[in-house]
């Protein structure tokens, strides 16, 4: 074959070009540890990567959801562990009342006291957390409890995605704690035992215990709900935490650069880089013409 | 004494050829780097040696050294790369707009969509959440329109490539007719026509990258052109070609009649640059704006459903969250956030009904559930599936065009290579040409030498 400078030119010039564009693509993979940085670098990487991010950002999102809502619900369940305490107190303020040997005074002082609590479990249910009034149902930006003890609140459930496939509410039922609702009125039957007491009636007295009982287990129900409302968060979050894991980790498999091969293949590279160019000069330094 | 005097003609005749040799030679080595120039062959002839002539040499003249089988697989192996190398610049650009892993792509603000809902859900009644929502659909919106209008844009760059396109094929076609011309005069005149040859192969070649590009010799010597299956140089006549668009927007090439009609020859046209950007612009950036279009499309309709079926803090219902017309076409330049919505974060629809306002979220979770929902390309992929295949697809695409590129570079690489083989310079070779010209040169003075001694000689013997 008869060969002619301008084809020692080119095949140099090729043979250079195609090596600088390898070592420069190896060079990107070593610096920037990513393998998959152009969708044309692996096509079905690409797709899954993108899909894999999508995962991800709806993993955070229900991780940043779990943080959120947690707050108010741990918020909700030592409020009703407050109103449960609250309760047990009323009681043993009917039980002091219900003993023969109190007259008409110790009883409205008594009376006075069971008032205060009922003030008390007011305040309480009508706490406010980051969402708003943690008891009001969807309601959330309305008092839910007057200072006679009525309800203005609803029954709505406060639905976030935790990963679960039902949606999961996350409120503590005010209406169900506290109202007749749940089966009994809490505040009219501290009004009950407040009036018992009051109009020194002992025989009412014994009669409202019971509904004070039922009213404080009633709130223990509910404080029960919303533990395990808290259970479920946890749960979620650990879930979500590993599928974050694993996602990450997936992401990196897919789209990251093995380290080691990135660099033994840049080191490669630029030897044969080296290489060409001092071949590539000695080619080009072979002309014949040189030598007359 | 006829003897000598013969002697002394030929040895002028040899010095003539040689230092015309010496001149194509030097020829040869001025031009051993100029794009499309031949290597020339002076030819030499010997005079016959009888009674009356004297046997010396002659030049005749020059042979280009050419091969018409390789020029034109070099010429296809041009127009085939050219089209792959175009192809892949656009291919290249488009990448670049759904690069999600340099932080440019579509998907994260789409992301940023339903997480925003996600958390819209966790915090129904907080103004910053709302906020968030409608800053989340804005970055969605903008991003969409820049995506858009970089392809649309394109599109039209595209157009405009092509056009300029034409107007060179146009012009060569011009100057090879022209050039068929002058080498027909020059022929005539019985000059040499090697510079002009030259310049008409590479005229050619030059429409080889344009166009897909057929060459044949008539029966008077001329180069007849086609391109796209059509005459446009045919002898010493030049046609030419003019672009338009049809109803879809998609180029379409004709052909100019003499008459003043035009006939379309689009099917025809398979490469060069023209053809690469045909197919990059009405294949590949077609089908990439459709997808995008109707993915933009399906996320922005069910969005819209969702939360026109929801409630806002104020109490009001029906309002979308996104402004988007009634079909796909240009649905990702023209979204926007609805202005029903736009700097009213009360108005997002996080409840379901007015009575479960402001603190409902079962809206706002049915917004986020969207995400695991079946809403794109009929309800058959989830705008996450739906966008991976997007990316897969162009990635496949310009994966495949960059094969292409390499291949088809290859190919030329290689004609080329036996192009050069057979006509390039070959400086070493002139070398020895020049040296073997030189001696011949030198002992054509000799002879001269020889010549005027014998005649000295013989003048001194005889005037004695």
């Amino acid at each position: 074959m008869r060969v002619t400078e301008q084809m020692r030119y080119d095949s140099v010039a090729n043979n250079l070009s195609q090596l600088s564009a390898r070592q420069a693509k190896a060079a990107q993979q070593a610096q920037t540890g990513i393998r998959v940085s152009l969708p044309s670098d692996d096509p079905i990487a690409a797709a899954q990567l993108a899909r894999l991010s999508a995962s991800q950002s709806q993993i955070t999102a229900r991780r940043s959801t779990i943080t959120s809502v947690r707050g108010d619900a741990e918020l909700a369940e030592s409020s009703l562990q407050q109103a449960s305490d609250l309760m047990a107190s009323a009681k043993e303020l009917a039980m002091q009342g219900g003993n023969g040997s109190l007259g008409a005074n110790e009883r409205a002082m008594l009376a006075q006291q069971v008032k205060d609590i009922k003030d008390q479990l007011i305040g309480i249910a009508n706490t406010r957390g980051t969402t708003g009034y943690l008891f009001a149902g969807s309601a959330t930006e309305t008092k839910p409890f007057s200072t006679a003890g009525a309800f203005n609140g609803n029954d709505d459930v406060h639905v976030v995605d935790i990963g679960n496939s039902t949606p999961t509410a996350v409120n503590a039922s005010g209406a169900k704690a506290f109202t007749a609702a749940g089966g009994r009125d809490v505040f009219a039957d501290l009004d009950a035992l407040y009036t018992a007491l009051n109009t020194n009636d002992v025989a009412a007295i014994g009669n409202s215990l019971d509904g004070i009982d039922q009213s404080r287990s009633q709130i223990t129900t509910s404080q029960a709900a919303i533990g395990i409302t808290i259970n479920k968060l946890d749960a979620s979050d650990s879930v979500q935490s590993a599928l974050d894991l694993q996602n990450s980790k997936s992401q990196s498999d897919i789209g990251a650069a093995d380290p080691a091969k990135a660099y033994s293949t840049l080191v490669q590279l630029n030897n044969a880089l080296q290489q060409s160019v001092s071949v590539g000069k000695s080619i080009l330094d072979l002309a014949a013409f040189k030598q007359f | 004494m006829a003897g000598l005097t013969q002697l002394l003609n030929v040895a002028r005749d040899a010095l003539t050829a040689q230092s015309y040799g010496l001149n194509v030679t030097g020829q040869n080595i001025s031009n051993a780097s100029t794009p499309g120039y031949v290597r020339r062959v002076a030819q030499l002839e010997t005079q016959n040696l009888g009674s009356q002539s004297g046997g010396g040499v002659r030049a005749v003249g020059l042979e280009r050294v050419t091969n018409d089988f390789i020029e034109r697989r070099e010429s296809q192996a041009t127009g085939t790369s050219s089209a792959a190398t175009t192809r892949d610049q656009t291919l290249a650009s488009i990448e670049a707009l759904f690069n999600d892993g340099g932080g440019t792509g579509l998907g994260s603000a789409l992301n940023d969509v339903f997480a925003s809902f996600s958390a819209l859900a966790a915090n129904p009644n907080d103004t910053t959440t709302r906020a968030n929502v409608l800053a989340a659909a804005g970055a969605f919106a903008d991003r969409a329109n820049a995506t858009g209008n970089t392809l649309a844009q394109t599109s039209i760059d595209l157009k405009q490539q092509a056009q300029d396109g034409v107007d060179q094929i146009n012009q060569r076609a011009q100057e090879i007719a022209k050039l068929n011309m002058e080498i027909a005069q020059a022929t005539m005149q019985g000059d040499d026509a090697s510079d002009l040859k030259d310049q008409r192969t590479e005229k050619i070649l030059n429409m080889s990258g344009l166009i897909n590009t057929h060459t044949f010799t008539d029966g008077s010597g001329n180069t007849v052109v086609q391109v796209a299956g059509t005459t446009i140089v045919d002898g010493q006549h030049a046609r030419s070609l003019s672009l338009d668009l049809d109803s879809n927007g998609a180029l379409q090439l004709f052909a100019n009649q003499s008459g003043g009609g035009r006939s379309e020859i689009t099917q025809f046209l398979t490469g060069g640059k023209l053809g690469g950007i045909k197919e990059a612009r009405d294949k590949d950036l077609f089908d990439v704006s459709q997808k995008l279009n109707a993915l933009v499309f399906d996320v922005a309709t069910a969005v819209n459903t969702q939360h026109a079926a929801g409630v806002g803090a104020d109490g009001g219902t029906g309002r979308n969250l996104f402004d988007i017309g009634s079909s796909s076409t240009n649905a990702a330049r023209d979204l926007r956030v609805s202005v029903d919505v736009f700097d009213h974060p009360d108005r997002i629809a996080a409840a379901s009904n007015v009575f479960s306002t402001p603190g409902g979220s079962d809206n706002a979770l049915a917004l986020s559930k969207l995400f695991d929902t079946q809403i794109a390309v009929g309800n058959s992929k989830t705008a996450a599936q739906a966008y991976g295949d997007l990316i897969g697809s162009i990635g496949s695409t310009r994966a495949n065009s960059q094969r292409d590129v390499e291949t088809q570079g290859a190919i030329l690489t290689q004609v080329q290579s036996m192009h050069q083989s057979q006509s390039g310079v070959s400086l070493d070779e002139e070398m020895v040409n020049l040296t073997k010209y030189q001696n011949a040169y030198q002992a054509a003075s000799k002879m001269i030498g020889v010549a005027d001694q014998l005649m000295q000689t013989l003048l001194n013997t005889v005037g004695r």
